[in-house]
């Protein structure tokens, strides 16, 4: 069974594109405009093996919605990554401290994110 | 678009004004009661109406210099100030046509990229249907066509990737929309205290206000930018674009 991989990014076309990159890989994909819609996601059943999430986003921001999903039952140790354009290394420090898995910047190459997808879920 | 022009012909009524005319008016009541006293104290006809048109003239004059000291600007200055200040809000003009035309960019280029998206997409799918079809045609073995095929779908991928440039072009138009929106602010505090000059001190230096859009920065490119732009030979380290913790 392909592993659910939950996609959370304000903009329309990056979560086409990542979608489409995930899916040709063999991923299932959900995918979330905002992190509250993500929350609501989550609350409402969604397990995705993966949450993929950009930083700057309308409303919570993506190390917001990851402490979030840290505190919710079952969901501490859910590996989310950050897709971001944010670059600086203090961003950086404070999702590390928010215990997101990983790091990408933005443009992310799709052999970049799906070998990091790959490194994350060995058997997705 | 309001302007400070549109009070620059009405009576004089700002606040130092209505200041120094109280100042006049007070010194002039104080002398004009120096005068009274002086009538009844000398009592003399001619004595008395000479000394009270001295010292009532002393009174004028003396309140006049208090309130010239720091009231009213001169009327050519005002002018003048109001004139720089109707230009200042003109500006405003352009950089309301910046953002305008920024988020024209943003929306068209964000319905051409989810078009190109949704095509690729489309064409994606219909190429592995053709596989599949080419497949049972074929019954599984190698052909020149689905060789064709894979070729054909080989870089679709990479341009869905390359897609990603919309989300960036959108976020570096919206620093340069918010860097407008500073220049905007700091145009109308201008403009707003150009018809009191105690108050230029107050008004926030336009470099602090640039200083502080490099907060804004999220991109090192764009920090570095802001660097160059503010007169620092700084580049600031990138860091791993893939990075696990």
């Amino acid at each position: 069974m392909p592993s659910t991989i939950l996609l959370v990014d304000d903009s329309a076309t990056i979560l086409m594109s990542m979608e489409a990159i995930l899916h040709k890989a063999g991923f299932t994909v959900a995918k979330a405009a905002c992190a509250e819609d993500a929350i609501t996601q989550l609350n409402g059943g969604l397990k995705p093996h993966l949450i993929i999430t950009d930083i700057h986003m309308p409303g919570m921001s993506g190390i917001d919605l990851i402490r979030k999903v840290r505190t919710m039952p079952g969901l501490q140790f859910l590996p989310i990554l950050v897709v971001t354009t944010e670059s600086q290394q203090a961003k950086r420090d404070e999702a590390r401290a928010a215990k997101a898995t990983g790091w990408l910047v933005k443009p992310v190459q799709p052999d970049d994110l799906l070998k990091v997808v790959r490194q994350i879920l060995p058997n997705g | 678009m309001t302007t400070p022009s549109a009070s620059a012909n009405g009576p004089p009524h700002s606040p130092i004004e209505r200041i120094a005319l109280l100042r006049l008016a007070v010194a002039a009541l104080v002398f004009a009661g120096s005068a009274a006293a002086a009538i009844v104290a000398v009592g003399g006809g001619l004595t008395t109406t000479l000394m009270a048109s001295v010292l009532t003239a002393v009174g004028v004059t003396l309140g006049y210099l208090l309130g010239r000291r720091d009231g009213p600007t001169p009327r050519a200055v005002r002018l003048l100030l109001f004139k720089v200040a109707d230009e200042l809000a003109q500006y405003r003009a352009f950089t309301r046509l910046l953002r305008d035309q920024g988020e024209r960019i943003t929306d068209s280029t964000n319905g051409a990229a989810i078009a190109i998206a949704t095509g690729l997409k489309e064409m994606d799918s219909n190429l592995d249907r053709m596989r599949t079809t080419i497949d049972r045609a074929t019954a599984g073995e190698d052909s020149e066509l689905k060789a064709l095929v894979d070729a054909v779908e080989a870089p679709v991928i990479t341009l869905l990737g390359q897609l990603q440039f919309q989300d960036l072009t959108q976020q570096q138009i919206g620093f340069l929309v918010r860097l407008s929106l500073i220049v905007d602010q700091h145009m109308i505090d201008l403009a707003q205290r150009l018809g009191d000059r105690r108050s230029m001190d107050r008004i926030e230096n336009f470099k602090e206000m640039f200083n502080k859009a490099l907060d804004d920065c999220v991109m090192t490119s764009q920090r570095d930018d802001h660097h160059a732009a503010a007169g620092l030979d700084l580049h600031e380290a990138r860091g791993p674009k893939v990075e696990l913790f």
